[in-house]
C-alpha cells in the first residue's frame, strides 16, 4: 500500500434550521457567539472569590491574590480562556464545518467550568457574596462566564446547527498508523492528566474535587466539540481500520502510564482498582449488555472469585493449608465462579425479565450473608480473610517498586501492569465473542426471545453460557483483587457494588468494550476524588446519572448505532411518506 | 392493471412427494377451542395459503406447526418423522417462518439479522467462537457470503449495513424472510408477507415466493388478500372458528358457496362481486 497523503475530504452537511424563539435571533447569532466568545475571556480574566475560604487560596489565583500576576491565567481559566478565544475565532470563521455545533459544545464547556467552581467556591465561602462582591472586593469571575457561555449557547442555536461534519477518504496505511500513534499518545497524556487532575483529595488538598470536576466539564465540552468537528468520528473509523495495530499500540501505551505523572503508588492503585472493576464490568456486559439479561448480584462472582483465591493463598485464615501458584489460582477461581454462574443462569430457563433480576438479587444476597456468616469457615466472616500475601514473580512482590536500569516503576505498578493485562484479555473474550455466532445468539435473544427460538437458537444453554462466561470473567478479577488488597471481606460485594457495576455497563453503554471500561473509570474514579463531598456523593452520583440517562440513554459509547452513522449514507426511504422508518415503527409496534 | 401483472404466474413446479403433514391437530386454551382436528398435508415444491377471517385459527397453527405451540392433540410431522415441541428443533429440523407483526432484531443490521438465521446451519462451537481460529474464520466467511447472497436474493443488498429498524416497512417484511431463508428451510411458513404493502409490493412479493418455490422450498402463506393468494397457490385451505372447512384449488374454494357465506360474513352477493372482482383485476 502507498502512503499517499491526501486532505481528508470534508463532506457538505445540511444545516439544521433554527427552531423556536431563537429562530427571531438569527440575524444576531455571529454578534451573540462573539460576544459569549468574548464575556468567557473576561471571566478568565476576573478574580472569582472575593475573599480566602476557610480552607484557603481557591485555586489558580482564583481569588484576589490573582492581582500579583493578572495575566498569568492557568488551569479552569486557562480553559475557559482557550475556549472563549476559538469561539471569538469560530464566530467570524464561516468555512469551518459543524460550526454551530462545535460552539454549542464549547458552550456547554464554558457553562460547566463556571457553574462547578462557581457553585463550590459559593457554598464554600458561605454565600453568593463569594463570587459577587463582598467587603469592598469584587469578583463576577463566575457570573460573567456564565453569562458568557449561556450567550455563546444561544448564539450557536440561534445560527442553526449543521450535522456532524464527516471527514472522507481513508489516508495511506503507514500516514494513519502514524496518526493513530499520536493519537494514542495523546490519549496517554490525557488519561494522565484526567486520573491526576485536582490531585489527591485530603485535608491538605481541599478543592481537589471541584479542580477535578471542573476538567471534567472542560474535557467534556472539549470532546464534544472534537466529535462534532468529525475528529472523534475520522478517529474511530482509523482504529477500525487498523483493528489489530490499535489493540497492539493501545496496550503499549497503557502500559507506560506508571513513566506519566500518574506514576505514583497512590494512582498506580486507584489505577488498578479501576481495572479490577472494568474487567468485572466487561463480564456483566455479556449479560446484560449482549444478552439482555439484567443481573442485579453480579458482583458475588468477583466476590467468589476473590474467596477462592484467598483460601489458597496462605493467609492464616484461609481454610485451606495449601499455596498455589497464582496463575493456577486465578483459574481456579474463574472456574468456581463459572460454575456458580451457570448454576445461578440455570433460572433462565423458565424465569424472563423482571422476576430474572430478582433471582440475581437473591443470589446477590445469599452470597454476602453466608460470607458474612462463614459458613464454611471460608469466607473469614466479619473478620474477613486478612493477610493475603501479594503475588510475587522471580523473587519480586508485586506491591513494591522496582527498578530496572534507571527506569524507577512505582510501588503498585508491577500490579498495574497484571491487571492490564487481564483487562486486555478480558476485553479479547468479550470482543471475539461479540463477534460470532454465540454473540449474535446473544443479542439476537436480548431483542427478541421467541424470534430468536424461531431462528433456531436454544436459547436455554446460549443464555446459562452468558452467566457462565460473565461470572468467569469476574471470578479470575476477583482473584486478582485478593491479593492486590490483601484482605477479603465481604462487605466488598455488596449490593450497592453490584447496582454500581450495572450503572457503570448503562452508563457506558450497553454491548460496548470501550464504554464498561469508561462507566467503570468514571463511577470508581468519582468516589476517589470527590471524597470531601462524602456527605453529597451519592446525591451528586444519583443527579448525574439520572441526566446521563435523561439525555443521552444510549450510554456514552453506544453499540451499533454509532456503526450505522459511520456507514456510507445509504439512499433515503421512498418519498413515499407512508413507507418511511417512522411508519415503520407505528406498524411494528 | 398494466400487461406485466395481467401475465400468467410462473410457471408451476413439478409437485413432488408429501413434506409436512398434520393430523388432526387440535389446540385448546382453557375453554376456548382455537383449533379443532384440521389436517393437512403439503407436498415438495407446493405452495398452499390459508385464509380465514381474524381469529380462524391461522396463527395459532403456525404456531402449531413450529413448535411454539404444544397441541392439545393431534400430530405434526416432517417427512414422516414427528416434530419436537421446541422452536429452535423444528427450525433445526428445516421449517423457517416470518412474523405477522414483524418481529427482526431491530438493533441489529440487516446482514446481522440474516446471520443470525445462520445459526443453526454454521459449525462453530463456544470455544472456537472465543479463539477466532482458521475454522472459524471459515465458517464466518461462509456465512457471510451465504448472507450477501439472500440479501441479493430479496434485493437488500444497499441495506446490508443499515439497522433492521431503520427499513422501509416492506424491507422490513422482505428482510425476514431472507432471515427465514438462511436457515435452509424446506418448508417456509409465511405469516401475512404482504400486510401493509401496496400493489408493486405485494407484487414483488408474489415473485419472490415463486423464486423461493423455484428454489426448492415449500411454502404456507397466510393472507387475507384474496387476489394474492387465489393467484399464488397451488392450494387454499380455508379455517373458520378453528375448522377446516374447505380445502381445494384457488378455483374451488373461490366457487364455493361456503366460502363465500362463512368466510367474509357478507351478504353472498356481495362477497361474489368482490371474489369476481378481485379475478378480474390480476
Amino acid at each position: 500500500m502507498t502512503a499517499i497523503e491526501k486532505d481528508p475530504v470534508v463532506e457538505p452537511a445540511a444545516v439544521e434550521a433554527p427552531r423556536g424563539r431563537l429562530a427571531g435571533l438569527a440575524p444576531y447569532a455571529t454578534a451573540l457567539r462573539a460576544a459569549g466568545g468574548l464575556l468567557t475571556v473576561v471571566g478568565a480574566y476576573l478574580p472569582w472569590a472575593t475573599f480566602v475560604l476557610n480552607d484557603g487560596p481557591y485555586p489558580e489565583k482564583a481569588t484576589l491574590e490573582f492581582f500579583t500576576a493578572p495575566l498569568g491565567v492557568s488551569g479552569f481559566r486557562l480553559h475557559l480562556l482557550v475556549f472563549g478565544i476559538a469561539a471569538i475565532v469560530l464566530a467570524f470563521v464561516p468555512a469551518v464545518p459543524a460550526r454551530g455545533r462545535i460552539l454549542r459544545a464549547l458552550g456547554w464547556g464554558v457553562v460547566a467550568v463556571s457553574v462547578v467552581n462557581g457553585m463550590y467556591i459559593t457554598t464554600q465561602g458561605g454565600g453568593f457574596g463569594a463570587i459577587t462582591a463582598a467587603d469592598g472586593a469584587v469578583a463576577f469571575g463566575a457570573i460573567v462566564a456564565l453569562i458568557g457561555g449561556a450567550v455563546l449557547l444561544v448564539g450557536a442555536f440561534a445560527g442553526g446547527l449543521e450535522g456532524h461534519a464527516r471527514w472522507g477518504r481513508p489516508l495511506g496505511r503507514f500516514v494513519e498508523w502514524a496518526l493513530l500513534l499520536v493519537i494514542y499518545a495523546l490519549l496517554l497524556l490525557l488519561v494522565a492528566a484526567v486520573l491526576t487532575s485536582g490531585g489527591q483529595g485530603s485535608v491538605a488538598n481541599p478543592y481537589s474535587g471541584a479542580v477535578f470536576l471542573s476538567f471534567l466539564g472542560a474535557l467534556g465540552g472539549l470532546l464534544a466539540a472534537l466529535h462534532s468537528a468529525g475528529v472523534v468520528t475520522w478517529v474511530t473509523g482509523m482504529s477500525e481500520r487498523h483493528r489489530a495495530y490499535s489493540a497492539i499500540v493501545l496496550l503499549a501505551v497503557a502500559l507506560l502510564l506508571p513513566l506519566t505523572a500518574a506514576g505514583t503508588q497512590y494512582w498506580m492503585t486507584v489505577a488498578a482498582n479501576i481495572g479490577v472493576y472494568a474487567a468485572t464490568a466487561i463480564g456483566l456486559n455479556i449479560v446484560v449488555g449482549l444478552a439482555g439479561l439484567l443481573d442485579l448480584g453480579y458482583v458475588a462472582f468477583l466476590g467468589i472469585g476473590a474467596v477462592v483465591a484467598a483460601n489458597f493463598s496462605g493467609a492464616t485464615a484461609a481454610r485451606f493449608d495449601i499455596v498455589l501458584p497464582f496463575p493456577l489460582v486465578m483459574v481456579i477461581s474463574a472456574v468456581v465462579a463459572g460454575i456458580f454462574g451457570a448454576i445461578v443462569g440455570s433460572p433462565t430457563l423458565r424465569v424472563r425479565g423482571d422476576y430474572l433480576a430478582i433471582v440475581t438479587l437473591a443470589f446477590g444476597e445469599i452470597f454476602v450473608r453466608s460470607s458474612q456468616n462463614n459458613i464454611g469457615g471460608l469466607t473469614g466472616g466479619s473478620n474477613a480473610i486478612p493477610g493475603i500475601p501479594p503475588v510475587t514473580a522471580f523473587g519480586q512482590p508485586f506491591n513494591e517498586s522496582l527498578t530496572i536500569g534507571s527506569v524507577e516503576l512505582p510501588a503498585g505498578a508491577l500490579y498495574y501492569f497484571l491487571i492490564v493485562v487481564i483487562v486486555a484479555a478480558v476485553m479479547a473474550v468479550f470482543g471475539n465473542l461479540k463477534n460470532s455466532r454465540l454473540g449474535r445468539a446473544w443479542i439476537a435473544i436480548r431483542e427478541d426471545e421467541d424470534a430468536a427460538r424461531a431462528m433456531g437458537i436454544r436459547t436455554g444453554p446460549v443464555k446459562i453460557l452468558a452467566f457462565m462466561i460473565g461470572a468467569t470473567l469476574a471470578g479470575l478479577a476477583g482473584a486478582f483483587f485478593a491479593h492486590k488488597t490483601g484482605t477479603v471481606s465481604y462487605e466488598s460485594f455488596r449490593f450497592l457494588e453490584s447496582v454500581t457495576l450495572l450503572a457503570a455497563v448503562i452508563l457506558g453503554g450497553m454491548g460496548t468494550i470501550p464504554g464498561a471500561v469508561l462507566g467503570a473509570s468514571i463511577l470508581f474514579v468519582l468516589p476517589e476524588k470527590l471524597r470531601e463531598f462524602a456527605d453529597y456523593r451519592l446525591l451528586i452520583f444519583g443527579i448525574a446519572l439520572v441526566l446521563i440517562m435523561r439525555f443521552r440513554p444510549q450510554g456514552l459509547v453506544p453499540d451499533a448505532h454509532r456503526r450505522a452513522e459511520l456507514a456510507p449514507q445509504s439512499e433515503p426511504p421512498p418519498p413515499d411518506g407512508s413507507t418511511g422508518p417512522a411508519a415503520a415503527k407505528v406498524a411494528a409496534s | 392493471m398494466s400487461g406485466k401483472h395481467a401475465a400468467p404466474e410462473a410457471p408451476r413446479a413439478a409437485i413432488g412427494q408429501s413434506i409436512l403433514s398434520a393430523e388432526g391437530v387440535t389446540m385448546q386454551f382453557g375453554g376456548l377451542r382455537a383449533l379443532n382436528d384440521v389436517s393437512f398435508g403439503l407436498s415438495e415444491g407446493e405452495i398452499i395459503g390459508l385464509i380465514g377471517p381474524n381469529g380462524a385459527g391461522k396463527t395459532t397453527f403456525f404456531n402449531c406447526l413450529t413448535g411454539l405451540y404444544a397441541p392439545t392433540s393431534g400430530s405434526v410431522a416432517l417427512r414422516g418423522t414427528p416434530l419436537p415441541q421446541d422452536p429452535a428443533k423444528v427450525t433445526d429440523r428445516g421449517i423457517a417462518r416470518t412474523f405477522q407483526n414483524i418481529r427482526l432484531f431491530p438493533s441489529m443490521t440487516a446482514e446481522e439479522n440474516v446471520l443470525v438465521g445462520r445459526h443453526v446451519r454454521m459449525k462453530q462451537g463456544p470455544l472456537s467462537s472465543l479463539l477466532h481460529g482458521p475454522a472459524f474464520k471459515r465458517s464466518e466467511a461462509e456465512a457471510r457470503s451465504r448472507t450477501a447472497e439472500l440479501l441479493e436474493f430479496v434485493g437488500l443488498s444497499r441495506f446490508s449495513d443499515e439497522l433492521a429498524r431503520n427499513l422501509p416497512y416492506g424491507d422490513q417484511r422482505r428482510l425476514e424472510i431472507a432471515r427465514a431463508l438462511a436457515t435452509e428451510p424446506s418448508v417456509l411458513l409465511l405469516d401475512e408477507p404482504t400486510a401493509g404493502m401496496n400493489a408493486q409490493e405485494t407484487e414483488a412479493t408474489r415473485q419472490l415466493i415463486f423464486k423461493i418455490r423455484d428454489l426448492g422450498t415449500s411454502v404456507v402463506v397466510i393472507e387475507h388478500d384474496t387476489k394474492f393468494i387465489f393467484t399464488l397457490c397451488d392450494r387454499v385451505l380455508v379455517l373458520v372458528q378453528g375448522e377446516l372447512l374447505v380445502e381445494g384449488t384457488p378455483d374451488e374454494v373461490r366457487g364455493d358457496p361456503r366460502v363465500v357465506e362463512a368466510y367474509l360474513g357478507a351478504p353472498p352477493d356481495e362477497v361474489e362481486h368482490q371474489i369476481h372482482a378481485a379475478e378480474e383485476t390480476p
